[in-house]
């Protein structure tokens, strides 16, 4: 990333919405940043983390997403700005946090950044966590582009500060990774010194007694309210009494304004844009509603306006509840995947009765079906040479020959490609940060009642401290019995190699205390075991054996992210097929190398009717030329590196 | 893993590794005799127990073609193929015998220091020594405690190996290795009935050139086969210090199994063994390994000394040398002993064949 | 600031991950905003670095804000790093009139690598891919770079195609110029001069 301070004020770059979103915060004079990483956020922690000495804030990755907003929230308290950014899963893992920081209220100006991913295009799911803001009566702020990003991340430090109350600010995976033109303004010139009044009855920050505080959490909602309709961040544009109103938010904002050129209807509709949508902008909801016909929402995810609006509209009653609402309910816009300016566009023409096509019929299916006879999916798979590859490799068949039809329980990071063809479909269940080792425990408690199958979790090193470490203390404490695998390679590779608590590096590169996997197991009095899986016998032994001897156990397997050991100078050999051992398909192995082990890397030459390796990609790592039946697999350089 | 045994599927279409799956290694009849394995990385052993991780994507393979648990040909067809095939006397209930007599070894190492009479060891020796074969495969206690084919080449090797274990050690997965090595020598085998039957496969595979090279199979008889694993389950249970050096059923009536262990001997009663034996072991009807070229057991009633059954020309002519080297002494096998061992191995036949009849219908 | 071919332009990069196409949608919109004009680029990743197949979008308007998609099937040029994703992207961004600018280097999915799945053959692709837009440029682009010393530079090749085809009012030059704001300057010259052969490629094709 880069160092954010260095922009000249006045001066237009094109920034990413992450970035624009971090220089705002710099811009606000944020005290401490904080995130734990996952795409699509992860830039704005590393812009704010590359920014942070010149700038003389702390930028910190957490070990997990409530420890950041808890961290940002201290700062608060201490009278100075916090920030805390995370995916769209880590505000669930802030959810209890949350719900008290509502009612206890906060000083200086706080803000959590959620960046939701509509699609799931690097997530496990697409959630809407917008819902906290409904959930906890906090203000929601949404931007569309990146120069809002950078402007609203301002207002929402200010919002947050007027009311005291945490401030909720939504980007998506396509705003937070769109680039545009964005202005800098200035960077605060002096900061104020953080301190908290111990003495200062405002500054007990805890949510006792409930109701009187509950009642005044409601009461900053109202007033958050009242400041953002003054702050005028709901924009209409339009015609005075339009055939229909588009309600939108986020992206969904540029792709209305298109799709009303698109279907060529101006002079019809309006676009009312909300960058402010909780508590609901009735004032002008009531103003721009009344007047039209009809109303479409375009929101990214879930019918959050278009319910609330509805319920709202009921409510007020007269020509408001009996307006025509277009949007998720009703079908005008799928309720699943990602909007497109195309798919609004048909929805205002559809609602419009006058149908739209982006291009003509007879071309989409011809190219369709050109793609789906001639175009073969490309499924993502674990890199060449990546250790996850070869860990699931030996779990494979290490539970094969165990024969008890073991279970792997598994969850976030890039080993949850276990569950897909390139881990050998060898991970069974996946779902939240932690969750392998916390399913694992329960099932490791089966065993009386007749579960005879072995039980395996397999964890990241950086998912392991974040959500792992509690379920681990609970499988020691009710002597549970699995396996606990730690991939161990070094590094957050799914969301850009960020270090972790066990590498020992901070966000901004300096050193921090690492905190070791194997003592921090040990002193559960666990016993650990450490193996390298490119070895993938030694592996295979490992696994075999403590599943047969059973009872909780912790096997590290260690082996740096092959990307990660790319840039500290690649892998020690170059690879190549002996054409006098590959027989090709007369060995009966059936393309053992390229279709079962299935590392990029390999192939099987047509042509020359026998494996080779593919010069571009293979790395060099040399972990196939253990699993060649006729040892046609030949490691160069050999000897010169431990393999 | 489902053990119940004589519980196969409808078979899938074509053969190879789905079938092989579908009618041994899922029902849980495999019985590790290693026939297929050292052939295809789509199988593979460890701690006694064959396994295939993958699927291979092939419907035939050799895997199947070798596996004498397979449904097809079965017993009774690959039986009267092996009478068709012999020159030697048939007797219906030990096959091809040209001889058969009591032995043991004069050799002053072997005596009492390998199972029974040391007739074994001193044949594999011998066929070593006269270069007969360049190479034996032989099963011997891993380190671990688990059996393991063992490739070796002279007397000390085939002494080193010495004694069985009585638990499934994939001896011709060995075989495998050593037909797929750069050398041409001949190579011998010791097995069980099922490896027997097995290197009688091997040899004759349209596709498996290379096992021409396995000319010599010396068979031991074999009432049971244990499964290590549970083995192992009922001995951690007993008490018993592992690994298990040795392992021998002394002839009736004793009744027990009896362990050489790192601390000592150790017995075990037979009821309690009885869940550790292999479940195909149920569907195997030979007692004296029929397809060998020679088979050898314990005496039974005549401690120190075992039964020799002399099957083909390859094996009589190295038991002639035997002989005429002095390296054993014989003795008449008593009528009654002989009456005993007809019996068993009548006993066991029509126990296997009953079982396999029973897995055709199912 | 010279007119646009058509106002908003909208250009499709795709390839798949690892083959620098989020860098050459950087470049470009660099060098478009230097130039004067509004500019819009959206990327899609995530997995970007395993395998799987990535997207940007550049858009471009002389005034104006756009939004990051390119409406469905109206893009002015598709360049490709890889010749199986244009294919695939023509149902979503294509038209019969839009220029297609594509690698002819595969990279083979794994499912094909695996031999599950059946990779077209080159003249099947190519053919189809002709049938599908106005223009298409079939460039060796891989095999350039490769000469040049790095197949990663085939990125810059396809980018120099793009500015022949005439779509792009940009010049070499402007390029250059956004080039030196990301690239040290040992490694200027050869990214040059992998532009230029871009350039010349599409023209002799």
């Amino acid at each position: 990333m880069s160092d954010l301070t260095r922009l000249t004020p006045g001066v237009a770059v094109l920034l990413q919405g992450n970035q624009a979103l971090a220089r705002g915060a710099l811009e606000a004079g944020v005290a401490l940043a904080a995130a734990y990483p996952g795409n699509p956020s992860s830039e704005i922690l590393e812009s704010l983390a590359d920014s942070a000495s010149s700038a003389g804030f702390h930028a910190e990755w957490s070990a997990n997403e409530k420890v950041a907003l808890e961290s940002a929230a201290a700062v608060s308290f201490a009278g100075v700005r916090g920030l805390a950014s995370m995916k769209q899963n880590g505000v669930n893992v802030c959810l209890d946090f949350i719900h008290n920081l509502a009612i206890s209220g906060c000083r200086g100006g706080l803000v959590l950044v959620t960046c939701d991913d509509p699609s799931g295009v690097s997530s496990t799911n697409e959630e809407d966590a917008r819902f906290v803001a409904r959930l906890a009566d906090l203000p929601l702020i949404e931007p569309a582009t990146p120069a809002q990003c950078l402007a609203l991340m301002k207002y929402a430090f200010e919002l947050s500060e007027a009311i005291g109350q945490l401030v909720v600010l939504r980007s998506l995976s396509r705003l937070s990774h769109t680039r545009a033109a964005v202005t800098p303004g200035a960077l605060p010139a002096g900061r104020p010194r953080p301190h908290w009044d111990p003495a200062d009855p405002a500054q007990r920050w805890a949510t006792l007694p409930v109701v009187p505080r509950h009642r005044v959490m409601k009461q900053k909602l109202q007033q958050a309210g009242q400041l953002m309709a003054q702050a005028g961040l709901n924009q209409y544009q339009g015609p005075e009494r339009p055939e229909l109103v588009i309600v939108a938010s986020g992206s969904s904002v540029l792709y209305a304004r298109e799709a009303i050129g698109l279907v060529d209807a101006a002079a019809r509709v309006g676009l009312l844009s909300l960058a402010g949508t909780w508590p609901l902008p009735a004032e002008i909801l009531a103003q721009r509603l009344a007047n039209a016909g009809a109303v479409l929402f375009a929101e990214e995810i879930d019918p959050f306006i278009e319910t609330e609006v509805k319920a709202w509209a009921a409510q007020q009653g007269g020509a408001l509840a009996g307006l025509s609402f277009h949007g998720k309910a009703d079908g005008s816009l799928p309720e699943v995947g990602e909007l497109t300016p195309g798919l609004v566009a048909a929805a205002l023409a559809d609602s419009l009765g006058s149908p739209w096509r982006s291009v003509e019929a007879g071309y989409l299916e011809r190219a369709r079906a050109t793609v789906e006879t001639l175009a073969p999916v490309r499924e993502v798979g674990f890199c060449p040479g990546c250790p996850h590859r070869a860990s699931f490799w030996a779990i494979k068949q290490a539970l094969a020959v165990d024969g008890r039809q073991g279970i792997v329980s598994g969850d976030i990071g890039c080993y949850t490609m276990g569950h897909r063809p390139t881990g050998f479909q060898r991970v069974n269940s996946v779902h939240c940060m932690g969750s392998g080792l916390g399913v694992a425990s329960g099932l490791g408690q089966l065993k009386p009642q007749g579960f005879d199958q072995p039980v395996v979790a397999v964890v990241g090193d950086s998912t392991f401290y974040h959500a792992g470490l509690p379920a681990l203390v609970n499988a020691r404490w009710n002597q549970s019995d699995y396996l606990l695998i730690i991939l161990d390679n070094s590094a957050t590779a799914m969301t850009g190699f960020q270090p972790h608590p066990g590498t020992g590096l901070t966000a901004s590169g300096q050193a921090g205390q690492a905190v070791e996997l194997e003592k921090v197991c040990q002193a559960l009095g666990l016993a650990v075991e450490v193996a390298d899986p490119y070895d993938l016998e030694a592996t295979q032994a490992a696994i075999y054996n403590a599943v047969r001897q059973g009872g909780l156990k912790v096997l590290i397997l260690r082996r740096v992210c092959a990307l990660v050991q790319g840039r500290r100078g690649g892998h020690p050999f170059k690879m190549r097929i002996d054409p006098a051992k590959c027989r090709g398909e007369s060995c009966g192995c059936n393309r053992f190398c390229s279709r079962v082990f299935r590392c990029p890397g390999l192939y099987y030459d047509e042509k020359a009717g026998r494996a080779a390796i593919d010069e571009v990609v293979c790395v060099g790592c040399g972990v196939c030329r253990q699993i060649c039946p006729a040892g046609a697999i030949l490691a160069e350089g050999e000897g010169e590196a431990a393999a | 893993m489902a053990s119940s045994p004589a519980v196969a599927p409808a078979p899938p279409p074509g053969g190879g590794l789905a079938r092989l799956r579908a009618e041994v290694l899922d029902p849980g009849l495999c019985v590790a005799c290693g026939a297929c394995l050292g052939i295809c990385p789509h199988l593979i052993f460890h701690d006694g127990r064959v396994a295939a991780p993958d699927a291979c994507g092939l419907d035939s393979g050799r895997c199947l073609d070798l596996c004498p648990q397979a449904i097809a040909p079965g017993p009774e067809a690959r039986r009267q193929e092996l009478a068709q095939a012999s020159d030697a006397p048939w007797w219906p209930e030990l096959g091809p015998v040209r001889q058969a007599v009591w032995a043991r070894a004069t050799a002053a190492d072997l005596v009492g220091q390998v199972q029974y009479g040391g007739v074994v060891s001193t044949l594999a020796a011998l066929a070593l020594e006269l270069g007969l074969v360049g190479e034996m495969v032989l099963t011997q206690a891993g380190l671990d405690g688990a059996p393991e084919g063992a490739r070796v080449t002279d007397r000390a090797g085939v002494l080193a190996a010495g004694g069985s274990i009585y638990a499934a050690g994939a001896g011709l997965m060995q075989v495998n290795q050593a037909l797929a090595s750069d050398e041409s020598h001949p190579l011998g085998l010791v097995g069980l009935p099922c490896q027997a039957w097995g290197a009688r496969a091997l040899r004759a595979h349209p596709n498996y050139p290379a096992a021409r090279r396995l000319q010599l199979v010396i068979g031991l008889f074999c009432t049971l086969n244990l499964d290590l694993r549970r083995l192992r389950a009922v001995l951690d249970q007993a008490g018993v210090d592992q690994p298990i050096l040795r392992a021998d059923f002394p002839p009736p009536p004793a009744g027990v199994l009896e362990l050489t262990l790192p601390g000592g001997l150790r017995q075990i009663p037979l009821d309690d063994i009885r869940p550790t034996v292999l479940a195909g072991c149920a569907l195997c009807p030979d007692l004296s390994a029929e397809a060998a070229d020679l088979s050898v057991g314990a005496a039974e009633g005549q401690a120190g000394w075992n039964t020799v059954l002399v099957r083909s020309a390859v094996g009589e002519k190295l038991w002639a040398e035997a002989l005429a080297r002095g390296l054993v002494e014989i003795q008449p096998l008593p009528e009654e002993t002989r009456g005993h061992l007809l019996g068993a191995a009548q006993a066991k036949r029509q126990r296997g064949l009953m079982a396999g009849k029973e897995r055709r219908h199912v | 600031m010279k007119a646009l071919t058509s106002d908003p332009l909208g250009i499709v990069i795709t390839g798949v991950g690892g083959q620098g196409n989020v860098l050459m949608s950087q470049v470009l919109g660099r060098a478009f905003l230097a130039a004067g004009y509004s500019v819009t680029v959206g990327e899609t990743y995530g997995l970007s670095q395993r395998g799987g197949a990535v997207l940007s979008q550049v858009r471009v308007t002389a005034s104006g804000v756009l939004g990051p998609l390119i409406p469905e099937n109206r893009a002015d040029a598709i360049v490709s790093l890889e010749p199986l994703e244009a294919l695939r992207v023509l149902p979503v961004y294509g038209h019969p009139g839009v220029t297609v600018i594509t690698n002819d280097r595969p990279l083979l999915p794994l499912g094909v690598l695996s031999g599950q799945e059946r990779y077209p053959a080159p003249e099947e692709l190519k053919s189809s891919l002709a049938g599908l837009c106005g223009r298409l440029y079939w460039l060796p682009a891989t095999a350039v770079a490769s000469q040049l010393g790095n197949p990663i530079l085939a990125n810059l090749v396809m980018l120099g195609a793009l500015l022949a085809t005439g779509l792009v009012p940009l010049t070499p030059e402007q390029i250059d110029a956004a080039l030196g704001d990301l690239f040290p300057a040992p490694k200027l010259a050869l990214n040059h001069a992998a532009l230029r052969q871009g350039l010349a490629l599409a023209r002799e094709g």
